[in-house]
């Protein structure tokens, strides 16, 4: 089963591959079958801004459609995401967990660690691929659905490749320096940024070549599950892929390698600079050492920075005058989608700034950007902490379990209250810009919700790392929850019979009572504060209740 | 030493499933002692730390330190503890001395001055980041963090890997000021020339079992040695195989080796009996011997 390093890496990283290809393969089961009481006839009249935006072919039929939303968009974004840690693991991985200076110490090159974990890359990828595949020929013949004339294969291919992109993209970043969460990040952000440019900016009439720069471009524009493979793309995102390996293989080369890496903040370089070293001695000096909540926010910083510039920027201010260039076809539209097809898109009516806000930012990022704050604090703060080796350490001070996990809790919280007042700073004055004259108060509370419904799964991830000790199950957990519970509330209320079943899921008391528009709903506030503080509490009880683990 | 009890444990057992990890331990540690406690790896030395130090819960059985129920009073107890454990992972991202303001301000009292002290023993280098630093070094940090509040009992679970011989001693001599001032030491090792130096007592653990409790002077009395003997002229077997105390025992020739408890000068005197002695070669024996020698029965447990 230990052969060498490519079965290794394969074994290590093939589960997480198949759980996100069956989770997206189970959403475009659920997408085939609400799509299929849908009367799609409504898109054929659809400005082609809105559908090339939601990556809806011209000519939609319940194939196209299922496919291009669910799989061209939630799936390859799925798939990217998890090539990006295999890439960015792959060497910096290593050196951080201290285990290269071992594997070396084998008759085996660096070149050849290297090239054995882009093997994995590529086999892991494709298998993920592969289930996706199964899973998008299999859906309709399970419903006894007509998909058409529907190229899965095509869609298929241009999926593997772009998810080959970012996972050697973010190879190359972190192989070069060594530094995996850069690696990591600059790839994910990458991918996102040109995720919105390549849907976006083909919208703005004179700025329809600027997509053109941006990777995405090369792998959606053409429709791949409409038009079939586009090889001129595909060589381009292929001829990328090997500069990005060639990259990796010359940086893994060039440096020294890093024993068990120790990563720098900002507040370290700014510590060493001796032209801020005093100003930082006396703003910080140990303040981030002085208690444990205070320790715990200043090991996440790079969190804030990295959502908050996400969702103020991108998704909060340039939201605003992109809504105002693009308001035109889009208030022709809005009139015209029945309310069952606007439940999917998060309930927004697209003929308002506010709805065209629900769609882009509070649907999916804004929740989104909330969770990846509080559940990778959740998960760490107790399974973290195990899996380090240093819960120990830390219960040996006279401080109850209870106190960790409650102080834990409180920068969670405040991380997650952060975010949301990112959010709420960045389409306030979005809408400032862009005139868009939507109430402030509105948007505050939809942030508000936003920041609760990310705290529950928060909670979600703190408690299930109380039970377990394992941050994998944690992390998983929460979002697999938060999967499942988005995926329900878009489509059991487009059945009648399933329509009560809703209010199991958290994200209905989120953007359910249209909080834009509405303004606060403080009963769905209040359910979700509530089962927030009823996790908070058993995460208490249970912690309490077990063995620390020994190993991570 | 006091006839304070520091440290009781009655019936303390943990089992993993089928797992016996201890079993039925009864142990009373005194204060002002440092207690040895000694075993090979997977014994049950850190489960038993583990388990006085509220990170594991016991199947059954209970334990107190200071006369505290180790579960009940577990934040309380802790402000009179210092702790290093086995294979200890600290933040990496922390140099030493915020790693120290961390614990210090978690405990409280703790005199920076002192600090500075154990470090300077120590030769410890507390501005580079923990995850910098040699196994070593980081250990050396862990070691002050377990020191700095002046604890009244000491948990420690095999300290001194990785420093080394100087800093050792220097960290013994610490250990030794602790007990003078009236606390207790409990000391996890398989070092038994370690623990011979430091502890006054030591119990031996095997497979979840506690098969011996003995004083230091009563072990050092066994005083079970490997002795080589190199001769000017042939030796025989014979000469040497029913002397009291002798085991193991190999000629080669003019060479001849074995295991041999008592005292050095009766065995010399046979020796030199009918040869001339050209050189000789004595160790301690190492754990695993004295375990065969003395716990053989015990170790079928």
């Amino acid at each position: 089963m230990l052969a060498n390093v490519f079965v290794k890496t394969i074994r290590d990283r093939w589960m997480a591959m198949f759980i996100g290809a069956i989770s997206i393969g189970l959403l475009l089961l659920a997408g085939m079958a609400a799509y299929r009481s849908i009367d799609l006839s409504i898109y054929q009249d659809m400005p082609a801004a809105f559908t090339a935006l939601m990556n809806i072919p011209r000519t939609a039929d319940l194939g196209a459609l299922a496919y291009g939303a669910i799989y061209a968009s939630y799936g390859a974004l799925t798939l990217a995401a998890l090539a990006i840690p295999m890439g960015s693991g792959a060497i910096a991985g290593e050196e951080r967990d201290g285990t290269m200076g071992l594997l070396l110490a084998n008759p085996v090159g660096r070149t050849s660690v290297l090239l054995q974990k882009v093997g994995a890359l590529v086999i892991v990828t494709a298998f993920g691929t592969g289930v996706l595949w199964a899973l998008g020929v299999l859906s309709p013949v399970a419903l006894g659905a007509q998909v058409g004339d529907v190229h899965v294969g095509a869609l298929m291919l241009h999926m593997f490749v772009n998810a080959l992109f970012y996972g050697s993209l973010a190879l190359a970043i972190s192989t070069w320096t060594g530094n995996r969460g850069l690696g990591s990040g600059v790839a994910a952000g990458i991918m996102v940024v040109s995720f919105f440019a390549a849907g976006l900016f083909p919208l703005v009439s004179g700025w329809e070549n600027v997509a053109k720069g941006f990777p995405w471009y090369y792998y959606s524009s053409n429709q791949p599950q409409v038009s079939g493979i586009d090889w001129g793309h595909l060589a381009v995102l292929f001829g990328c892929i090997v500069v990005f390996v060639v990259v990796a293989v010359a940086g893994v080369g060039r440096r020294d390698l890093r024993s068990q890496s120790v990563g720098v903040t900002i507040l370290d370089r700014l510590r060493a600079n001796p032209r801020t070293a005093k100003l930082v001695e006396r703003l910080a000096g140990s303040t981030r050492v002085s208690g444990i909540w205070l320790k715990t926010a200043s090991e996440h910083q790079g969190l804030l920075i990295i959502t908050g510039y996400v969702m103020f920027l991108l998704m909060g201010i340039v939201m605003g005058p992109l809504y105002k260039l693009i308001s035109g076809p889009m208030k022709q539209f809005g009139a015209s989608l029945p309310p069952t097809l606007l439940a999917i898109f998060g309930g927004g009516n697209l003929s308002t700034p506010e709805g065209f806000y629900q769609v882009e930012t509070f649907g999916m990022m804004a929740p989104l950007a909330v969770m990846v704050a509080t559940v990778t604090i959740g998960a760490q703060a107790l399974a973290g902490e195990e899996e380090h080796r240093t819960m120990g350490l830390l219960l040996s001070a006279p401080v109850s379990r209870a106190r960790v996990v409650l102080e834990k809790t409180v920068t969670m919280t405040l991380y997650g209250l952060a975010v949301g007042a990112f959010i709420f700073a960045g389409v306030w004055l979005g809408s400032v810009i862009g005139r868009l004259g939507m109430s402030a108060a509105n948007i505050g509370a939809t942030a508000l919700l936003a920041t609760l419904l990310g705290l529950l799964l928060g909670a979600v991830a703190l408690a299930l790392g109380a039970v377990t000790g394992r941050v994998r199950v944690a992390v998983y957990g929460a979002v697999g929850i938060a999967l499942v519970g988005h995926v329900l509330n878009a489509f059991l209320p487009l059945n009648e019979s399933t329509k009560g079943f809703t209010k199991w899921t958290p994200f209905a008391y989120y953007l359910n009572s249209d909080p834009l528009m509405n303004g606060m709903d403080w009963w769905h506030g209040f359910v979700l504060l509530a089962l927030t503080v009823l996790l908070v509490g058993l995460a208490v009880v249970w912690f309490q209740r077990r063995d620390l683990r020994q190993r991570g | 030493m006091t006839d304070q009890i520091a440290i009781h444990t009655d019936g303390l057992t943990k089992h993993y499933g089928d797992l016996q990890a201890l079993v039925d331990l009864d142990l009373d540690v005194l204060a002002g002692e440092v207690f040895g406690y000694l075993g090979p790896n997977g014994a049950g030395k850190t489960t038993t730390i583990r388990l006085l130090m509220d990170e594991l819960r016991p199947t059954g059985g209970s334990a107190s330190i200071l006369g505290m129920d180790v579960r009940q009073q577990a934040v309380k107890l802790r402000k009179s503890i210092g702790y290093v454990p086995g294979d200890l992972a600290m933040y990496p991202n922390l140099t030493g001395r915020d790693t120290l303001t961390y614990f210090a301000n978690l405990r409280g009292g703790v005199d920076w001055s002192y600090v500075d002290e154990l470090a300077e023993r120590l030769d410890a280098d507390l501005t580079k980041k923990v995850g910098d630093l040699s196994s070593g070094n980081r250990q050396k940090v862990g070691i002050i963090q377990a020191f700095m509040n002046r604890p009244t009992v000491l948990m420690m679970d095999e300290p001194s890997s990785g420093l080394d011989p100087l800093i050792q001693r220097e960290f013994q001599q610490m250990m030794r000021e602790v007990v003078a001032n009236g606390g207790s030491i409990f000391l996890s090792s398989h070092t038994l020339s370690e623990v011979q130096r430091v502890a006054d007592r030591v119990g031996i653990i095997r497979h979840g079992h506690l098969i011996a409790l003995e004083s230091v002077a009563t072990l050092r009395a066994k005083g079970l040695r490997r002795v080589e003997l190199e001769f000017a002229e042939p030796a025989s077997a014979s000469e040497f195989e029913n002397v009291p105390g002798v085991r193991d025992l190999v000629v080669r020739n003019h060479h001849i080796a074995m295991s041999y408890e008592g005292s050095m000068g009766t065995l010399l005197g046979i020796a030199t009996r009918n040869h001339t002695i050209v050189d000789i070669a004595t160790q301690e024996a190492d754990l695993e011997e004295i375990f065969l020698t003395y716990y053989h029965d015990e170790e079928t447990l």
